[in-house]
């Protein structure tokens, strides 16, 4: 994988020490020509000779630079040019200068007894050097490699693959990514989608099998990971370098949830060309019941609440049920939930027996029935009052497959109840090892809004935190991005083994958890070009500038040109495109005559359970569950008998 | 060799020492009276330079050298001296940064030898060191032996960058112009070649009195006197010379900012000489700080100097104001 240098280079430098700026184990000056190549971030070889020293190799990085003149004070260039400006450059001989750096020592060879750096020449670090630097050779050979190309690493006219080590980015040494950059750049997501396609190519055999799941929180962004990108000649020679074929994802499978109108797909990949990759996700009562805390706010997390969820989950879903007022429930939807309620409430009223039902209070069923009222109004689309679901392939996960799982513009609680519920499942499979692959990339952008480090401790907080802290034993691992790192919840990105930085913010750079870096570091950071990115490793004792090419997919700006999304479908050709999606034989008119004058609930109930059991002729089996016609029957008046007590002031 | 001779003779005997007389790190010109013909006017004139344009050499060698030197031991009452003199070239060319094309070195131990125990004799022939012998008359005190050996080591240091300007005089090319730091006279090449200009800094040396001599030392700034011929003294050649003043000298000392210009003994150098004097004042930036000397001192030759002083040995001049016995290995 390294070219082995096929010639020594002179020196570039020469360490220098003196009583105030002396070399250490950790640090050392060296002096260049004016006309140097290199700059921050570079990495440079130390060769030691003379007694004690000789043999020993020192590899360190540019962390500061500095330049000045034989000039006593400026004072005394006023004087030269007699106080005009234009003058001084005018003078006949160029004053003697000097480029002074300070590197940061990446390992020492031996590595012990650790000395400080010795006073001799400095290369500009080849192939070998960059590998040994970043201590690579410890997983770039052997039987079982385990090394991940991460970007270039380029300085002074050479160039060097970087490698992350699979063990300490995916687990099980340690694990999880996270990146920080400035907004509008897409270098975080594209950084995350070249890294991905590097770690389908090169993940160890040994290692098992893996996929990643990739929530879409804004925009087009991950829309579009199966088509191919424009990609320029020195994008595809990084590719070579890099070992990594610059290709779209072979294996993308969409998800998104419905508009409120529960047939049109609630994302941008919505062009006909593309569309029908997106399987629709569609969620019941079962689903929400399990993460119900997701949708309790603080003032709502009581023990009677969850006792009340606990009974429903456990003794009334999907189970026959007798309500105590003599009716008899299979609680499978929320419309079958809300007959529950509305029948335990007219008992309750009719019976005349307190505020009490089943040790609840009525008050704590009211709002429960709210909180769940509520979230199958605001996801519309999302969950679904009645009719089946629609979910990930959980337990056949296939290898190297990219999962979007588009939320973009799904209400920021049904954003909660996605993550929350995909990450748990994630979790609850690979604990069983029965999702199909060993290890998970779960991606989720925006980290500032999901896992801030102050605010409530909401559930997706918690999830986020578990994962960082938990996941790296099972093989969940988080790649979490976000623009001001020091606002994410500090165990969060301290429990990520692996850190990149893109272009940065200068106040955020401001913040503490950036003192360890120089103000030269800081200052490439905050200019830093597309593409380029400063990485943190287990492996590397100090952060590392590499370029990365563009990922081999379309952009979701260039996607959403490129496929622009489709306008929304009237509720008929929606369902007749869903149908044709299952089975082409079916004939859009035989369809729209069939659901003509048809309730929608009924439509799209009918069309979820086919999606569902994806039967060999569609149009049948969507036939079939819509049922026949029926005449309206005017309903019989209900008796009512007043109250005798008065139930309770609550306002739900 | 370095210190290899010194402990060679510190083995056979000799009392270490540490003494680094205050002359040793810079040079001195010799103090001495003589007189000067007028060539360009009958009697010393003062001459502006406003106006007048600058000659431009696209290449021009700056030559300096340097002289440290310290005692390093005593036999009974003779001192033993380690010396280093160095020289170089800077060459100086269109991008104005200073290179250097040509150099020399040299350690010298300075005594009496019939003064020293024959061990200590042995030991210093052992090591193939140059010795150099101060005058038997002044070997006996040591306050007459160390100015006798200063001598020595000036003159080996003006035989150096002698040597070198020879050597470069015979490659100069045909526009590369050498300024020497110090006079001409010394050498028959240097004094007579048309491209090569000494600046002399000290001015022990009078060349005029009276009138004469108040209108050079009171040479206002970017002025130069009328070129005159210095009267010969011994061995030193036939040269042409004239005063020019960089920095204004009211306010300092009469000898503030004024340099003693030779070129050689010619009539094209009286023609020349309001160009070199333009082309000098345009030397004077960038300053030569902080050398206390930089109001006279030409910033190339600074950086000559600087580069030998760097390139010297380090173990020759002690820490400033520490004489505390060494330490360590």
């Amino acid at each position: 994988m390294i070219d082995k240098a096929s010639f020594q280079p002179p020196p570039i430098g020469r360490v220098v020490a003196t009583e105030q700026k002396p070399a250490t184990p950790h640090q050392f000056h060296f002096w260049t020509a004016n006309e140097t190549s290199i700059g921050i971030g570079a990495i440079v070889r130390v060769e030691g000779f003379g007694a004690g020293d000789s043999g020993r190799v020192v590899y360190g990085v540019v962390t500061d630079g500095f330049a000045y003149s034989d000039l006593a004070t400026p004072l005394h260039d006023v004087v030269g040019a007699e106080g005009d400006p234009a003058r001084a450059a005018e003078h006949p001989t160029v004053r003697q200068e000097i480029r002074l750096w300070t590197a940061a020592v990446l390992r020492q060879r031996p590595e012990e007894p650790l000395q400080p750096v010795p006073l001799g020449a400095v290369h500009v670090a080849s192939d070998v050097d960059v590998a040994q630097a970043l201590r690579m050779d410890a997983y770039l050979g052997g039987e079982q490699p385990t090394a991940i190309p991460i970007g270039l690493y380029t300085s002074g006219g050479l160039e060097a693959p970087v490698y992350l080590d699979a063990d300490f980015l995916l687990g099980p040494e340690a694990a999880h990514l996270n990146i920080s950059g400035v907004s509008g750049l897409a270098t975080k997501t594209s950084a995350v989608e070249f890294l991905l396609a590097s770690i389908f190519q090169h993940f160890p055999p040994h290692k098992g099998r893996v996929a990643a799941v990739c929530f879409n929180v804004k925009g087009p962004d991950l829309c579009f990971l199966d088509q191919p990108g424009a990609l320029e000649d020195e994008d595809r020679r990084r590719y070579e370098r890099l070992a990594v074929q610059a290709q779209p994802f072979e294996r993308v499978r969409y998800y998104a949830p419905f508009k409120a109108d529960g047939v049109n797909l609630n994302t941008l990949r919505t062009h006909p060309d593309l569309v029908g990759d997106v399987e629709p996700l569609v969620w019941g009562l079962r689903e929400v019941l399990d993460y119900a805390e997701v949708l309790l706010n603080r003032d709502d997390i009581d023990a009677k609440a969850d006792a009340f969820i606990d009974f429903l989950a456990d003794r009334v879903v999907d189970k026959e049920f007798d309500d105590g007022f003599g009716g008899a429930h299979r609680v499978v939807t929320f419309a079958d939930l809300e007959r529950l309620f509305r029948s335990i409430f007219d008992g309750l009223e009719l019976a005349g027996r307190g505020d009490t039902w089943r040790t609840h209070h009525i008050a704590t069923i009211r709002k429960v029935r709210n909180r769940l009222s509520n979230i199958s109004t605001r996801c519309k689309g999302l969950v679904t009052d009645d009719g089946p679901s629609s979910d990930l392939p959980w337990g056949r996960f296939e290898d190297r497959a990219v999962y979007v799982v588009d939320v973009a513009n799904v209400d920021p609680l049904g954003q909660d109840l996605v993550f929350a519920r995909a990450v748990s499942k994630l979790r609850e499979h690979l604990e069983r090892r029965d999702l199909g692959v060993d290890a998970v990339v779960v991606f989720v952008d925006e980290l500032n809004k999901y896992a801030p480090g102050d605010g409530p401790d909401t559930y997706v907080k918690k999830m986020l935190l578990d994962i960082s802290e938990r996941g790296r034993y099972l093989g969940l691992v988080l790649f979490g991005a976000e623009q001001f790192r020091s606002q994410v919840h500090r165990r969060v990105v301290g429990n990520a083994g692996t850190i990149v930085f893109g272009r940065m913010d200068s106040d955020e750079l401001a913040t503490p958890g950036y003192q360890v870096l120089s103000p030269a570091t800081k200052i490439k950071l905050a200019t830093l070009p597309i593409g380029e990115l400063m990485v943190r490793h287990p492996h590397f004792t100090q952060p590392i500038f590499v370029r990365f090419p563009r990922p081999g997919v379309l952009r979701g700006r260039d996607g959403v040109e490129r496929f622009p999304p489709a306008a929304d479908l009237p509720f008929e050709d929606a369902v007749v495109r869903q149908l044709v999606k299952l089975d082409r034989r079916v004939r859009p008119n035989q369809v729209k005559d069939l659901i003509a004058d048809r309730r929608e609930e009924d439509v799209r109930r009918a069309l979820a359970h086919t999606r569902q059991a994806r039967p060999q002729d569609a149009f049948a089996h969507f036939k079939k569950h819509l049922g026949g016609r029926v005449a309206a029957v005017p309903a019989a008046a209900r008796e009512s008998v007043a109250p005798l007590n008065r139930i309770s002031d609550e306002p739900y | 060799m370095s210190r290899s001779w010194v402990d060679a003779i510190l083995a056979a005997g000799v009392v270490p020492a540490s003494h680094v007389p205050e002359a040793s790190v810079g040079r001195v010109d010799l103090e001495e009276f003589t007189g000067a013909d007028p060539v360009e006017d009958p009697e010393l004139r003062v001459r502006s330079l406003v106006g007048a344009p600058a000659l431009a050499p696209p290449s021009v060698g700056f030559l300096d050298g340097i002289e440290q030197w310290r005692v390093v031991g005593y036999a009974g009452v003779t001192p033993i001296v380690r010396a280093h003199v160095a020289a170089a070239i800077r060459l100086r060319e269109g991008d104005r940064r200073l290179r250097t094309v040509a150099e020399n070195a040299d350690e010298l131990a300075i005594t009496r030898l019939d003064r020293l125990p024959d061990a200590v004799r042995g030991a210093l022939a052992g090591t193939g060191v140059r010795v150099v012998e101060i005058p038997a008359d002044d070997a006996g005190q040591p306050a007459r032996a160390l100015p006798a050996a200063r001598l020595e080591v000036q003159k080996a240091r003006a035989a150096l960058e002698r040597r070198l300007a020879e050597r470069r005089l015979a490659r100069l090319g045909s526009d590369e112009w050498l300024v020497v730091d110090g006079v001409l006279s010394d050498s028959p090449a240097l004094s007579a070649h048309p491209r090569a200009v000494g600046v002399v800094k000290s001015h022990g040396a009078e060349y005029f009195e009276g009138p004469e001599l108040e209108r050079a030392l009171t040479l206002p700034v970017l002025h130069r006197t009328s070129v005159f011929r210095p009267k010969r003294r011994g061995a030193r050649r036939e040269i042409y010379s004239w005063y020019l003043r960089l920095w204004p000298w009211e306010g300092n000392d009469l000898l503030y900012g004024l340099l003693r210009v030779e070129a050689r003994a010619h009539p094209g150098t009286v023609a020349l000489a309001p160009r070199i004097s333009a082309w000098l004042v345009g030397e004077r930036a960038p300053l030569a700080t902080p050398d206390r000397r930089w109001d006279r001192l030409l910033y190339p030759i600074y950086d000559v100097e600087s580069y030998l002083r760097a390139r010297a040995p380090r173990d020759l001049l002690p820490a400033p104001g520490s004489r505390l016995p060494r330490t360590g290995t």
